[in-house]
């Protein structure tokens, strides 16, 4: 794991923690010694502090994801809707507010890295309208083109379609795909599949494939 | 700490001071002045126009009274010159002119000829005789004879006495009743069209005040950025200047301690992360540890808890307080959200009661902030109730239908069997670190007393409202009620889709 965190004695107590729950840890105190270390470590997981000297939080996210589909964690000392909007606009996975636990985040994460359950209905090739989808090559195309989803974004995408034609609570859609087992954020559900409606609609206002159910949640057109 | 209000009927006496001395509004008083200044002025105008015509149509007639009374004089002088003198005579020539009410004074016989009707000499006051007769100078004066008015003019006869005229004004004064009238009539429609003005310019010089007055409310209100429009209306300018910039330095202020406050729990964050980091590497080993640094341990893991509660609770009040707070609403089924709020509160086990109209309610509302309101309600509830040591927290969630049948608000009720909470206290419980007063009831590990306040702050912001009153079954305890606005969902919405699991 990559910690980037610009307070020294955050992060030596972070990767204390984190060590305990038997991370191997990397850290980067700044945004251009995080690009350098992730290059050098492929780390499988990122956790990035929004205020950093330099490039900030939101950029270097945007860095990271213009190569890569890791699963990146942001975290920020501030609740506000904005903050925790733009990260997750950045193509964060999900985030935590400061103080953390070193727990939770460990758990948040194996969440986000647990591949998708083996199931008995699993099928290997499934087809909705033009939309094609390969779980086991990680794979979406639409009318034969490839699109390039992030882990969290396909992870979201095969829930909906497992099940397509049922409607999937924000709070079942948090449990399944970001492994919360109390009441999370609906902001994490609401802003995924806004940028997975923007990557795999052909008009995002008018979703032909992920819709909203009034009052229920969201579900998967067959 | 215990803080007191007063609160009590409010001074009557000042009340009524206030009323009896209460001038005109700004309004009525421009009104006034324009109304009394046109009616004035137009008065003024009537009554000189008046006067002006009134002397000069006087004037006019008496000039040519005057020379129609020395051209009869005359006549009446050769008639009695000649031989013998004759006043019938004269008096026949006179009314052969048309001379119709004539006066004749013979100083021979000592004696008055002419005088028709009650055209006399009776009627002619001592004054005029006597200038005319005995002094022999004409004069001429205005009378009253038998309700009309008439001009008498006297002409002194040498030698044979005085002659008399009298001149009927009864048509000039029909004359000036009309332009009376005329400029009576003009008066009042010069007035009304006064009291027309002064309406539009009042209202017209007031409508800044009122977008004054709206924007002084829209800033009390809490929306900070409200301005005044710049106009170019030099005197209008002075006021919404200084508004502005009592707004722009309020606004300033404002923000300053909202950023203030919240930049103390930002920066309380760096440290109690990496305090509470250290805690948990420290637990991990909480079993390696001796017993006394076991205890240490304990204070300090329950205190970095606690500490981050208070963080957390600050930062939120002082999200409210700059206006910072944007709920991210989502549609919630009402009966279900609570029962997944319950379920994650430190209330896990308190009994639900929901309507079954309750169960296909919809709410707008931020998940996460509703779900600290039910917990925080929660939390008081189980306080109290442990603090009494009785009994069950129970929460209900109940349609409100308005008389048309229709739902357009639920309720949220939570009771406890504590102590309840006496009347006066009521309104004051949802103050910031208000501690539930007079008897110290509680504990001092419930937090910072923010719960209530946040709660309060939260429910309005979702345009609801939250009070507490008795339980509805009269026993000891209190019940806490959050109205919200909510919207009925048809049946036939939910049952066809299939629900995954």
């Amino acid at each position: 794991m990559l910690t980037v965190e610009d307070d020294e004695r955050i992060r030596s107590a972070v990767k204390l923690a984190l060590e305990d729950e038997g991370w191997t840890v990397d850290e980067a105190e700044s945004g251009e010694a995080a690009i350098e270390l992730f290059n050098r470590n492929a780390p499988d997981v990122v956790l990035i502090d929004i205020m950093l000297p330099g490039i900030d939080g939101f950029e270097l996210c945007r860095t990271l994801r213009r190569t890569s589909a890791v699963p990146i964690v942001m975290v920020t000392a501030r609740n506000d809707t904005h903050d925790i909007v733009a990260g997750l606009e950045a193509g964060a996975d999900d985030y935590l507010t400061k103080p953390f636990a070193a727990k939770e985040l460990s758990a948040r994460i194996r969440a986000l890295l647990r591949r998708i359950r083996p199931s008995t209905t699993r099928r290997s090739h499934m087809v909705f309208g033009e939309l094609e989808l390969s779980p086991e090559e990680g794979k979406v195309t639409r009318s034969g083109e490839e699109i390039h989803l992030t882990k969290t974004e396909f992870r979201l995408l095969c829930e909906l379609a497992e099940n397509a034609g049922k409607v999937f609570s924000r709070e079942n859609l948090l449990d399944r795909v970001w492994g919360y087992d109390y009441f999370g954020d609906g902001r994490l559900v609401d802003v995924h599949i806004r940028r997975l409606r923007t990557k795999i609609e052909a008009d995002p206002a008018n979703p032909r494939y992920v819709v909203t159910v009034r009052g229920l949640g969201y579900r998967l057109e067959t | 700490m215990t803080a007191t209000v007063p609160v009590g009927p409010p001074d009557q006496g000042s009340i009524h001071h206030r009323l009896r001395l209460r001038p005109l509004g700004l309004r009525r008083r421009l009104l006034l002045i324009l109304t009394l200044g046109s009616m004035g002025l137009s008065l003024f105008l009537a009554i000189t126009t008046y006067g002006l015509t009134r002397s000069n149509v006087v004037t006019q007639r008496d000039e040519s009274s005057v020379d129609a009374t020395r051209r009869n004089a005359q006549l009446v002088t050769s008639s009695l010159r000649g031989n013998p003198p004759n006043v019938q005579d004269a008096l026949d020539a006179l009314r052969g002119f048309g001379v119709q009410r004539p006066l004749i004074w013979y100083r021979p016989s000592q004696d008055w000829y002419g005088g028709s009707g009650r055209f006399q000499a009776a009627v002619l006051p001592e004054e005029l005789v006597r200038r005319v007769v005995t002094d022999a100078i004409p004069a001429r004066m205005i009378l009253d004879v038998a309700g009309e008015t008439n001009l008498v003019v006297g002409w002194p006869l040498p030698d044979v006495g005085a002659y008399f005229e009298f001149f009927s004004m009864g048509d000039i004064n029909s004359t000036l009743g009309s332009v009376r009238l005329a400029l009576a009539l003009a008066s009042a429609i010069t007035t009304g069209l006064g009291v027309m003005v002064g309406v539009f310019a009042a209202q017209r010089s007031v409508r800044p005040l009122g977008a004054a007055a709206q924007a002084a409310k829209s800033f009390a209100s809490g929306r900070l950025d409200t301005r005044l429009e710049v106009t170019d209306d030099p005197d209008l300018s002075v006021l919404a200047d200084s508004f502005n910039e009592m707004a722009a330095a309020l606004q300033q202020r404002v923000e300053r301690d909202a950023r203030f406050a919240s930049d103390v729990s930002h920066e309380l964050r760096s440290p109690l992360m990496t305090l509470s980091a250290s805690v948990e590497v420290m637990e991990a080993r909480r079993d390696e540890m001796p017993e006394r640094a076991r205890a240490a341990l304990d204070l300090l893991s329950s205190d970095v808890t606690r500490f981050k509660g208070l963080v957390e609770d600050l930062l939120e009040i002082s999200r409210f307080d700059a206006g910072a707070v944007r709920l991210h609403l989502e549609e919630l089924l009402v009966a279900e959200f609570v029962r997944q709020a319950v379920a994650i509160s430190s209330v896990p086990t308190a009994r639900m009661t929901t309507t079954q109209r309750s169960e296909t309610l919809l709410i707008e509302g931020d998940r996460r902030r509703l779900a600290r309101v039910i917990a925080n309600l929660l939390d008081n509830a189980r306080i109290h109730g442990a603090m009494a040591d009785s009994g069950e927290v129970t929460i209900s969630v109940q349609e409100i239908p308005e008389s048309d049948g229709q739902v357009s608000k639920v309720q949220i009720a939570v009771e406890d069997h504590g102590g309840g909470v006496p009347a006066d206290e009521r309104s004051l419980i949802f103050a910031r670190f208000a501690r539930g007063g007079s008897a110290g009831r509680r504990s001092s590990s419930d937090g910072a007393g923010l719960g209530l306040a946040l709660v309060d702050e939260h429910i309005r912001l979702h345009g609801g409202r939250v009070w507490v009153e008795d339980r509805l079954d009269r026993e000891a305890g209190a019940r806490f009620v959050i109205e919200l606005p909510a919207e009925e969902l048809a049946p036939e919405e939910i049952a066809h889709e299939e629900i995954a699991t």
